[in-house]
């Protein structure tokens, strides 16, 4: 079966494209992208939090959970289309399920704080940063884990050592000749 | 031991520059011809491998800029590290395997000989060399002028050499640099990496340590600090936003792949297995070094907000202003020679690309075949390559920045754009054509040269590195889906199939 996975990869990146027209089409909002801080000199202040995300909040949070489908996409090209068993896609779709939640816990989080002006601490954190901190590079250990566990049944199994060993004999064959 | 700081420190730092000059000649007799120059002849071990990688990712721009962004913006510059895993992920995915089968099928000695055997295409290979030959410059550039930087405030502060000037210390890193680069080739570059990796881990380690104990709270008290002072400095998104912040994500997550250092590294390795552990041994030791530009940039923003001490004269200077407050002249030294070893490790790996951009891929792709005594030239111009920077370097800070800002803008994000979809997409679906690459790579170029020439700030702190990412990706697969299907070389065939 041909795969489909390369259109996925099309479409993912299509909507991205879209959603960023979108944002730069959005109102703006004074100092979006922060302000000078009005006490210490090259430092920058974020301000109002909640105003900057009033018209772009959920096209932001859709932009990263669809860069988060398109991550756990190239990876999957990444391995032999004949090795792309259901296995994989469960484990993959597990790994997805799992950047999302982390996704989903850091904004809510920052809305929390926004929204009462208080936030729990975990590990030298505020709540929402450190799911960004340590929540977003967990995110991919999955994928690090399938890569190096499971080199030899998805990446490159004995049989594609095999072949590819043969590739090189027979090209040293036909330049001997 | 306080009374002797600096020369604690100079002292660590010529050890680390007579170490690199010993290493140039040791690795000069295993270089042999342009393979051991440029790839070290696909012969090395999984550890060297995964050092030289790390350490190339991370440059000075980690060590001393990165502590500067977390002070100046707060968290938004996290999003550039935390990506690391994935990063590192995708690259081996997409790239690791297939790289190194393409070099040995091919013998390719470079990024743009892969891409010219994957796409049969000279255009490709000549469009990559020209990229990567702007880059190197900008890079090389920018590492040039930190490095002497950082030398002259380190001996400036001795009486010795209290007046010691810029060009002075331009000359005197270059030099070191040029000469185990020029003797040994990739073989010296990737054994000083090795050194130079494990300085950067024990320095991120040292340093996340002693900024715990700078408040008596810990990193908790530091962070509630900036908290209490703006809230969103100190949230995931920090103070430049969350548009600014998922674009680095992306711009460093997916860009890895794309930056041509380190996936030449990818080509060196003496077995493709050894990919399985050179993954995760890569990843830890970039997370080790890392810490550095977390902590102190974090303990430096608190400790100013807090008055416990003044505001610094520039961001830039958040990393040596904490050395020499908070930590003991052993530790400064260590840590000075681990800022060292990341720019060098840095630019040792960026004079080798562009070397081999110009003596070995551009003339291949106008003449259809490789210059005539490669290893020789290849010693000449990494000279050329690295005086040509140098100048650069001091023609920018005395008279004339925008030449290097212009070149810096073919840095991290140009590469992202015009080499991503173009190797690693291109590696692993057939359906890729040249003409898709081309596309890719020219669209990349053009929007990050545009957007830097005419100054275009995007609402919501959009970087124009992420517009030109995302154009160039949809016009790689728009492109390849509609024009004819390449009809594969059979090795080529066969190592797509793998």
């Amino acid at each position: 079966m041909r795969s489909n996975l390369i259109y996925v990869i099309f479409a993912t990146v299509l909507l991205m494209a879209g959603i960023l027209v979108a944002i730069c089409l959005a109102d703006t909002v004074p100092n979006a992208a922060g302000v000078a801080h009005e006490q210490f000199n090259g430092m920058q202040a974020g301000g109002d939090g909640a105003a900057r995300l009033e018209h772009i909040g959920g096209l932001a949070f859709a932009f990263q959970a669809l860069l988060l489908v398109l991550i756990v996409c190239l990876a999957a090209l990444g391995i032999a289309e004949e090795r792309r068993s259901p296995e994989l896609w469960a484990y993959m779709g597990g790994t997805l399920l799992f950047s999302l939640f982390v996704w989903w816990q850091m904004y809510s989080g920052h809305q929390a704080f926004l929204e009462t002006g208080v936030t729990r601490y975990f590990m030298g954190f505020p709540v929402a940063t450190a799911w960004q901190v340590y929540g977003t590079w967990l995110g991919a250990i999955p994928l690090i884990v399938l890569y190096s566990v499971g080199f030899r049944k998805f990446v490159f199994t004995v049989e594609d050592e095999r072949k590819y060993e043969q590739l090189l004999e027979k090209i040293a064959e036909k330049s001997e000749q | 031991m306080e009374a002797y700081r600096q020369e604690i420190i100079i002292g660590a730092v010529i050890i680390y520059m007579v170490f690199c000059v010993c290493t140039g000649l040791w690795a000069m007799r295993r270089t042999k011809n342009s393979s051991d120059f440029f790839i070290a002849g696909r012969g090395l071990g999984p550890v060297v491998v995964s050092l030289a990688l790390f350490s190339s990712t991370l440059s000075g721009f980690g060590f001393v800029g990165g502590p500067g962004l977390v002070y100046s913006i707060g968290v938004s510059s996290f999003w550039m590290i935390v990506i690391s895993s994935t990063g590192y992920a995708l690259g081996f995915f997409l790239v690791a395997k297939r790289i190194r089968m393409i070099a040995d099928v091919r013998n390719c000695i470079s990024l743009p000989d892969v891409l010219a055997a994957r796409y049969n295409s000279e255009a490709v290979r000549f469009l990559i060399a020209i990229a990567i030959v702007l880059g190197v410059m900008g890079y090389l550039a920018t590492q040039i002028l930190a490095m002497a930087v950082v030398m002259q405030a380190i001996l400036s502060g001795t009486a010795m050499f209290a007046d010691i000037g810029l060009v002075a210390c331009v000359v005197i890193s270059s030099t070191v640099l040029i000469f185990y680069c020029v003797t040994g080739g990739i073989i010296a570059s990737v054994y000083t990496d090795v050194v130079q990796g494990a300085i950067m881990m024990i320095a991120g380690v040292l340093i996340l340590l002693t900024a715990m104990s700078v408040f008596d709270g810990g990193m908790q008290e530091a962070t509630s600090i900036i908290l209490a002072d703006d809230g969103e400095a100190m949230m995931p998104f920090g103070a430049a936003g969350i548009m600014a912040s998922l674009g680095w994500f992306f711009v460093f997550g997916l860009g890895l792949a794309g930056q041509p250092h380190l996936v030449t590294k990818m080509m060196m390795n003496k077995k493709i297995s050894d990919n399985r552990s050179i993954l995760p041994m890569s990843l830890l030791g970039y997370v080790m070094a890392a810490l550095l530009w977390v902590s102190i940039g974090v303990i430096m923003r608190a400790a100013v907000i807090d008055g416990v001490i003044e505001p610094l004269a520039l961001p830039d200077d958040a990393a040596s202003l904490f050395l020499s407050i908070f930590t003991n002249p052993l530790l400064a030294g260590i840590v000075f020679a681990g800022l060292f070893a990341a720019i060098m490790s840095t630019s040792d790996a960026f004079l080798n690309i562009g070397t081999a951009a110009i003596i070995h891929d551009i003339p291949k792709a106008i003449q259809g075949h490789a210059i005539q005594n490669e290893l020789f030239w290849a010693r000449v111009v990494t000279v050329i390559l690295a005086i040509v920077a140098a100048s650069f370097a001091l023609y920018s800070h005395f008279q004339d920045a925008t030449l290097v800002a212009i070149l810096g803008a073919f840095g991290w994000a140009t590469f992202a754009a015009s080499i991503f979809p173009v190797l690693a997409i291109g590696l692993n679906w057939k359906g890729a054509t040249a003409l898709g690459a081309v596309a890719a790579i020219v669209s990349a170029l053009l929007i990050n040269f545009i957007v830097q020439l005419a100054g275009i700030v995007l609402p919501y702190g959009i970087l124009g590195g992420l517009i030109a990412f995302i154009v160039s990706l949809v016009l790689f697969i728009g492109v390849s889906l509609v024009t004819k299907k390449p009809e594969l070389d059979a090795d080529m065939e066969a190592v797509l199939n793998i």
